[in-house]
């Protein structure tokens, strides 16, 4: 399998804009739950979706998934405007959703359960060496540590489970792959597994969206941290140049509150002396 | 090694090394098993993993890398995880514990049955106080006895060292340096640094900080580095300075995209690699000049970029370093790749082990 992106280029730069989102919102009755968000994720890159409880990321997973479309704001996906009106429109498009819960069947085998759906057949059969194959080169390719491919779901670790779901998204190769509380309720070991499989999908080229409450584990892999507070973008990060501090305060809203507006607004009506020196001179 | 191997290799008869192997697995020392050489039946002799475990414990800008090796420095378990950069010693030493447990686990031993445990970081370690050495290189370590730490969370003794000696003691041990009486290490990544190895030693100076040329003075006016001075090396040629080139590109955000779009035949990558080589290239004629190395190993995630890198640094070292008759020190690409530091651990760990069995009360006197 290889990664099949028809915009990919040979040169590997520039990496291309896969997904962008400009001014969704999206309203539940008296419920402002999105409001002009933005939102840029590109080839091979980890965009981590931050915010506190009901900022609105699970809102904003739903409406590139399909279950809610969005009231207003347009959508490019690989260039072209679309609009993703059901969850069959969001996989056709090549966005992949990992959800918390994983839906995994306990009573089916891994292979089972990768092509659950979407079944190889030949000649009117299952055909069940090409999927088995297929699955065996698909996990070790995400250097994954499953025992068998013919056990049940159930005798698997929380970590494996998780390698199972996320190896189940990418069967139809997508360029986006949302994975939402990956590490929730996992084990420091599983954590670990977890953490190196996103690390895999950004090698194998897809962009990946990762919501996470655990800023270790967002400062670890993301690439770059989008701020969600209260159904508004409040920043976006490059997690080369902040500290977790930095990002706590923007999803708490110490950085954009009532006193900080005012004082805001305060220098922007008297300009500081001297705001023009600060360049470098040899720059 | 199988004994007809060992007997080939000591020149001793082959009933001598069978019996000596025989007394040696017997006491626990040697584990033999069956093998075929050339289509015969051979005795493949291997050191028992019943004389201890140790564990390698390599913490990169970046990385945590964990390995358990047995006495012959074969690894047995092995695991990694990305670490944010700003990572630090609390949170991060009780994750070496948990991952260490259930590394063991999978083995079928437990935390105490290992000898010891061999501890990198990416940063100088005053081995007098066991801190770091210099405030502002690693601000989530500092003023803690990283080693007392560790050892007070798994109750065994701990060694620590700075990635660059340890990726040094890995390639003189078993690497790219091996034999060579004077060789520097050089680690090229998010941060740089070097390790003087002086007869398969690394020499650390009074307070740890020897073989610091990340910190070499490149320009006097360049940009304010991390440790407070202007225009070092690092400011220039690590990681950071040159992923700071690229901001306007989204994909480029770790060491090792810069390093796949130059091996893709990027060309501004190529570049920059080839600068960041000139300018680690003026500070290692330096170091030969004052050091006087054989060999110069460069390892570390940019050392991954091999000659694009290599070249322009043997160039620059050409121009800037002391001529001798033999020539300028041979600059090679480190053996163990990024995994030098993690090797390095080990054998730190097993050459200060304390033995647990007596071998010279069982052997033929």
């Amino acid at each position: 399998m290889t990664v099949t992106s028809p915009t990919k280029q040979s040169g590997g730069r520039p990496h291309e804009n896969v997904l962008r989102l400009r001014g969704v919102s999206k309203r539940f009755g008296a419920v402002q739950a999105l409001k002009d968000i933005e939102l840029d994720v590109h080839q091979g890159e980890v965009v981590a979706l931050v915010g506190d409880n009901g900022a609105g990321k699970s809102t904003l997973v739903k409406v590139l998934a399909g279950v809610h479309p969005p009231d207003s704001g347009e959508i490019e996906f690989e260039g072209r405007t679309v609009s993703i009106q059901s969850p069959t429109d969001s996989r056709d498009l090549g966005i992949a959703t990992v959800y918390q819960d994983l839906a995994l069947c306990d009573n089916l085998d891994v292979v089972s359960n990768l092509w659950l759906g979407q079944e190889l057949t030949r000649g009117g059969t299952l055909d069940e060496v090409e999927m088995e194959q297929r699955s065996w080169s698909l996990l070790r390719e995400l250097s994954a540590k499953i025992p068998s491919v013919r056990i049940a779901v159930a005798s698997l670790s929380g970590g494996q489970r998780q390698t199972v779901a996320i190896a189940r998204s990418l069967i139809g190769e997508p360029s986006i792959v949302i994975l939402d509380e990956p590490t929730a309720a996992l084990g420091v070991a599983q954590t670990a597994e977890v953490l190196n499989l996103v690390e895999r999908l950004r090698e194998r080229g897809h962009g990946v969206i990762l919501i996470s409450h655990n800023m270790a584990d967002v400062m670890a892999v993301a690439d770059r941290v989008v701020v969600l507070r209260l159904g508004r973008n409040n920043g976006t990060f490059r997690v080369s140049d902040v500290t977790s501090e930095t990002i706590i305060s923007a999803i708490t809203g110490a950085t954009d509150n009532a006193v900080t507006r005012r004082a805001a607004a305060k220098t922007a009506a008297t300009p500081v002396p001297g705001d023009d020196l600060d360049e470098e001179p040899e720059a | 090694m199988t004994q007809v191997e060992l007997a080939g290799t000591t020149g001793l008869s082959p009933a001598t090394v069978s019996n000596i192997v025989k007394e040696l697995s017997g006491s626990g020392v040697l584990h033999t098993s069956v093998t075929s050489r050339s289509g015969r039946r051979a005795t493949l002799v291997t050191l028992s993993h019943e004389i201890g475990l140790v564990a390698g414990v390599h913490f990169s800008s970046r990385h945590l890398r964990i390995a358990i090796a047995d006495a012959s420095t074969a690894v047995v378990a092995e695991t990694h995880v990305p670490l944010s950069l700003d990572h630090r010693h609390d949170a991060e030493l009780d994750r070496v514990v948990l991952l260490l447990g259930d590394m063991c686990d999978s083995l079928g031993t437990e935390i105490p049955d290992l000898l010891a445990v061999g501890l990198g970081i990416p940063a100088p370690v005053d081995r007098r106080t066991g801190m770091v050495s210099t405030p502002g290189l690693l601000r989530g370590w500092e003023g803690i006895d990283v080693g007392g730490s560790l050892e007070a969370r798994v109750g065994l003794p701990v060694f620590v060292d700075s990635e660059a000696n340890l990726g040094g003691l890995a390639e003189v041990r078993s690497g790219a340096a091996r034999e060579a009486p004077a060789a520097a290490f050089i680690h090229v990544g998010h941060h740089i640094s070097a390790a003087l190895m002086i007869d398969g030693t690394p020499f650390h100076g009074v307070t740890g900080k020897a073989g610091q040329i990340g910190h070499v003075t490149i320009d006097e006016n360049g940009p304010i580095c991390r440790c407070g001075n202007r225009g070092c090396l690092e400011t220039l040629a690590a990681g950071p300075a040159l992923l700071d080139l690229f901001r306007e590109d989204a994909g480029m955000h770790r060491v090792t995209d810069l390093v796949h779009a130059a091996e893709d035949g990027d060309a501004s990558s190529q570049r920059v690699i080839a600068d960041a080589g000139r300018h680690i290239g003026i500070a290692a004629a330096n170091l030969s000049n004052l050091f006087d190395p054989e060999r110069i190993v460069v390892g570390g995630e940019l050392g991954l970029a091999g000659e694009t890198l290599l070249a322009p640094l043997r160039h620059a070292l050409e121009r800037s370093a002391l001529a001798s008759a033999d020539g300028i020190p041979e600059v090679v690409t480190a053996s163990w790749a990024d995994r030098a530091a993690l090797q390095g651990a080990i054998a730190l760990a097993l050459e200060n082990a304390p033995m647990p069995i007596e071998i010279a009360d069982k052997t033929p006197a």
